[in-house]
Formats: structure tokens, C-alpha cells, sequence
């Protein structure tokens, strides 16, 4: 039996046991947003929880590693928010 | 009270051995894994709906298999915590974890800790490394180990080790082979340090396999080559290229990066064998040799541990000359596919997580120490704490960057929700 999560508002079918990673990558979503237009966005690249760059915010929740977490129904996901990103 | 565990920090191939081996000798064993089942990259299984498995050698299937079945024998020694991020250790010694499940960090004091959390792979950068669709080519097998499938559209594979023809086998195997795997070292062009390599007891049958599924599915295997850049074109990648002295272009939709493993060292405690609460490293988090020898160096840190705990440890001697094996067939390895560093273009990115470039690197002192790269340069101060950063920069240097020391927590981020409902193992 599959479900689906939110990827920022649109449905992501996931398989069980399956990583969120795994699932956005299927659905063809290789680009994990850009927080502003001076650092790169994000992106699954180490698939081991090692290099962050797949890190997604989580409604309600704290952001995780989309390459470490498995998919939950109904989670609602997005790109991680720009806070704190930036320094000059 | 009863008897405080011993912690080991990682659930592959080492610290599962490490666990076994203090388990069978009667030791209590907390073993805490931050995926939600053990194995590692190396042994990463199958999520629980995808059924087909990936081709892979017996024998690391076997010894996986061997491995789990004694967990099982003396699963009653041991405390297995999926799901559980390792923080680091606090000014108290306290060893903190996030319990990703149950949304709260907790404290352990153990009697003795193994921390045998793997290696990163090493990337050398270049003009566009940071971009959507660019993965590292153990990040891509990890996925295909749990999916069973490949990504879809072209791939493409580049980089230097063995891992590119065995992840190029792989793919070739579940249905999509790369267009080409372009290895910049020239193995061919050492035949005595292949020789060496053979000689050595390094896998030249699974290596045989590995060209042999790539010559059924003509996957070009090109010595010499190198990515020079990879830009954004549409839903994929146009990717720069040079092959001995030719310049080519292909448009792929992954670019799948490797330049080799190092032990991940970052915020982890350091190695105190000898101190009151003993601290051990194991696996290729120690030294990176590879899955076979980290199941060797995993029973190594146990039966240390147990020598320093008052038992026995006849067997040591033989696993240090079988750890001796594995560190020359690595060195051949590496011999075999020595290439000469290049320097990138200076807009390449170094520190991805703070948008530094190699032009940003360069404007700061040759000889800038590890905290003036840090504070002025900004380089690892992001949100990897320059696990990638870091080894970009000692092998442009010439010279490694020395560490934070001592290391600080927390090594991941951690949310404060879940650090206020901290929980410790003191309060009975």
C-alpha cells in the first residue's frame, strides 16, 4: 500500500518504507528550492545524512535530512525556509 | 542500577561487529543507528515494499546475513535505537542523540563508546558540482539499494575509484546503464601497480564482473577524463568534459560525482582508549578500507575494549595482519589511480553550504590557519560543518585543515523542541 505527502502543496506518491528522498526523486523533484538568490538550493547529493543539502522544512515540525527520513502520510513538506542563510 | 551499556554509534558493518562481538561476551550493548534499519551504505536493504534486490557480490550479502543472525543470538544484550541522530558529546561527557521518532534528545552516559559512524566521499570540485542532479555516486547506490530502481534519462558517472564501474554495473543490471564512466586516473597505464593490486588479494574477480556487465551493455569506461563543468539545461544537465586531450559535451539528466572516501571525522569525539570512560573508533570512520575490513576493525575495537576491560584478546594479532592486507590493497588501489590535481576555475564553489568559491579561498593568506578559513573565509561553517568543504580545501592546499578542537556539538542540527524535552539515562 502507497500514500502520499505534500511536496509545497502538491501530492508526492510514496512507496512504504520508502525515504522522502527517494520519493521526490521519483516524482522528477530534483531541485529542493532556493532559498534566495545567493546560495545554491537544495538538493539530495550524499544520501547519507553527511552533506545537508536535502534538508526540508517540515509543517509543524523540525526539518530533517529528506535522504535519512522515511515518508509518512500526509507530512507537509517544502523547501527549507532562507532563515539565518546569508551573511552579507 | 543496572550496568551502563557499552555505546556504539552506527549500525554498519562495524559497529553491528563491534555490537556481536561485546554482546557474545556477555557486555551490555546500546547500538544506535540514524537510519531505521541497520546496515549501513554498504548493506543498505531494500525499503520494506521494493522486493528487487541489486546485484551485488555474495559474499558482502553473506556476511551481512552471518552478521545479523549472531545480533539475533544475543539480541537480548542488545538495545537497538533506529531513527537516532548522533549530537556529539557535551562539556559533561554526556553522549547526546536525537531520537528523530520519538522527537527528543536524550543523554547517555555509557561505560565505554565505539563510534564507527563510516566514511564521506570526497569530491573534487568544479564549475557547477552544486546543482540539482549532481549526486554523489554512493548517495545514488544507497538509493538504488532501497528503490531498486535506477534514476530515469541519461547518467552519467564520473570521478576515480571502483565504486564508478561497480555503481555503472549496477545501474547497467536494474535496466538503465550509464552513457559512459569517465575515470580520472589511467589504470591502464600502470600495469605494475595493477600487477601489485592483484598480488595484493585486492578483488580483481569482482572487478572482472564489473567489466564484464559494462562491456555486455557498452558502457565506455574512459581513463583520463574529467568533468570540466556541468550547467542547468531544461530538466537535466549539459556537462563539459575532457578526455585525454579531446573536449566533449553531453547532455544527461544525472551526474553522478566520486573522488574517493574519507573517515568522517567531523564533531566526532576523538580516540581515548586509555580514559576513564574508553572511547573507540572503528570502521572506515577510522581508517577507510572498505566494508570487508570494517567488519575486521569492528571485532578489533570490541576485543580492544574487552582487553581494557579486563578480558582476554588472543585474536588481535591475526585481524591486524588482515587489516595490514586490506591497507595494501587500498594503497595499490589508490597507486593505480593516481592522477595529477587540477586547479579549478575560480567561481567554482568550495563551500556549498556558504556559497564560497575557489576565488573567495584564494583571496585569503597560503598560509591562513584553520580558524581564520573558518571565521573570515566562512568556509565550513554551514550546515555540514564542512564534511565536503573541508577535504576540497586540504587537497587544494596541499595539506590538511585542521579540526575544531575539541569537537563541539551538536554535529547536526538539532531542533530546540526536541532538546527541551531532554531526557538522560542518570535520572532513575
Amino acid at each position: 500500500m502507497s500514500g502520499h505527502f505534500f511536496w509545497s502543496g502538491m501530492p508526492v506518491a510514496f512507496l512504504p518504507g520508502e525515504t522522502i528522498a527517494a520519493a521526490l526523486l521519483r516524482a522528477g523533484i530534483a531541485d529542493l528550492g532556493r532559498p534566495d538568490g545567493h546560495l545554491p538550493g537544495g538538493r539530495v547529493f550524499c544520501g547519507i545524512g553527511a552533506c545537508q543539502g536535502c534538508v526540508v522544512a517540515v509543517e509543524d515540525a523540525a526539518p530533517v535530512e529528506s535522504c535519512l527520513t522515511p515518508a509518512q502520510e500526509g507530512l507537509r513538506l517544502g523547501p527549507l525556509p532562507a532563515t539565518g542563510a546569508g551573511h552579507d | 542500577m543496572t550496568e551502563a551499556p557499552i555505546l556504539i554509534v552506527g549500525g554498519g558493518p562495524a559497529g553491528a561487529s563491534a555490537a556481536a562481538t561485546l554482546a557474545e561476551a556477555g557486555l551490555p550493548v546500546l547500538l544506535v543507528e540514524q537510519r531505521d534499519q541497520l546496515g549501513g551504505a554498504i548493506h543498505r536493504q531494500p525499503a520494506n515494499g521494493a522486493g528487487n534486490h541489486v546485484w551485488r557480490p555474495a559474499r558482502h550479502r553473506r556476511n551481512w546475513a552471518a552478521l545479523t543472525a549472531r545480533l539475533r543470538a544475543c539480541a537480548g544484550m542488545i538495545e537497538i535505537r533506529t531513527q537516532t541522530v548522533f549530537l556529539g558529546v557535551d562539556g559533561e561527557g554526556r553522549f547526546l542523540f536525537d531520537d528523530r521518532r520519538a522527537g527528543r534528545v536524550f543523554a547517555s552516559r555509557p561505560r565505554a563508546a565505539i563510534v564507527a559512524v563510516g566514511a564521506v566521499e570526497t569530491i573534487r570540485p568544479f564549475p557547477g558540482w552544486e546543482l540539482p542532479g549532481v549526486m554523489t555516486a554512493g548517495g545514488a547506490q544507497v538509493l538504488l539499494k532501497e528503490t531498486g530502481r535506477p534514476p530515469e534519462g541519461p547518467i552519467l558517472i564520473a570521478g576515480s575509484g571502483p565504486l564508478l564501474p561497480a555503481l555503472a554495473a549496477q545501474l547497467a543490471r536494474a535496466g538503465n546503464p550509464p552513457v559512459a564512466v569517465l575515470e580520472r586516473g589511467r589504470p591502464w597505464r600502470r600495469p605494475a601497480t595493477l600487477a601489485r593490486l592483484a598480488l595484493a588479494g585486492g578483488p580483481m574477480g569482482e572487478a572482472a564482473a564489473y567489466a564484464a556487465a559494462l562491456a555486455l551493455a557498452r558502457v565506455p569506461y574512459r581513463g583520463g577524463a574529467v568533468v570540466t563543468r556541468a550547467e542547468p539545461d531544461g530538466a537535466g544537465l549539459t556537462v563539459g568534459m575532457r578526455i585525454g586531450a579531446d573536449e566533449r559535451v553531453l547532455r544527461v539528466r544525472h551526474l553522478l560525482i566520486h573522488d574517493g572516501i574519507e573517515p568522517n571525522r567531523v564533531g566526532i569525539p576523538l580516540p581515548a582508549p586509555e580514559a576513564a570512560v574508553p572511547v573507540l573508533l572503528a570502521g572506515d570512520g577510522r581508517e577507510a578500507l572498505g566494508a570487508d575490513a570494517a567488519l575486521l576493525d569492528g571485532r578489533r575495537a570490541a576485543l580492544q575494549l574487552l582487553a581494557r576491560l579486563g578480558a582476554g584478546a588472543a585474536e588481535l594479532a591475526g585481524l591486524e595482519s588482515r587489516l595490514e592486507r586490506a591497507r595494501r590493497v587500498q594503497a595499490a588501489l589508490a597507486q593505480a589511480l593516481r592522477s595529477e590535481p587540477v586547479e579549478p576555475a575560480p567561481e567554482t564553489l568550495i563551500c556549498r553550504c556558504e556559497g564560497r568559491s575557489y576565488a573567495d579561498l584564494q583571496a585569503l593568506d597560503g598560509d591562513a590557519s584553520a580558524r581564520e578559513i573558518r571565521l573570515m573565509g566562512r568556509f565550513g561553517l554551514g550546515a555540514c560543518q564542512g564534511r565536503f568543504c573541508g577535504p576540497m580545501i586540504a587537497a587544494l592546499r596541499g595539506r590538511p585543515v585542521p579540526a575544531a578542537s575539541p569537537p563541539r556539538w551538536p554535529l547536526r542540527p538539532v531542533s530546540v523542541a526536541a532538546l527541551a524535552r531532554l531526557s538522560t539515562d542518570e535520572t532513575e
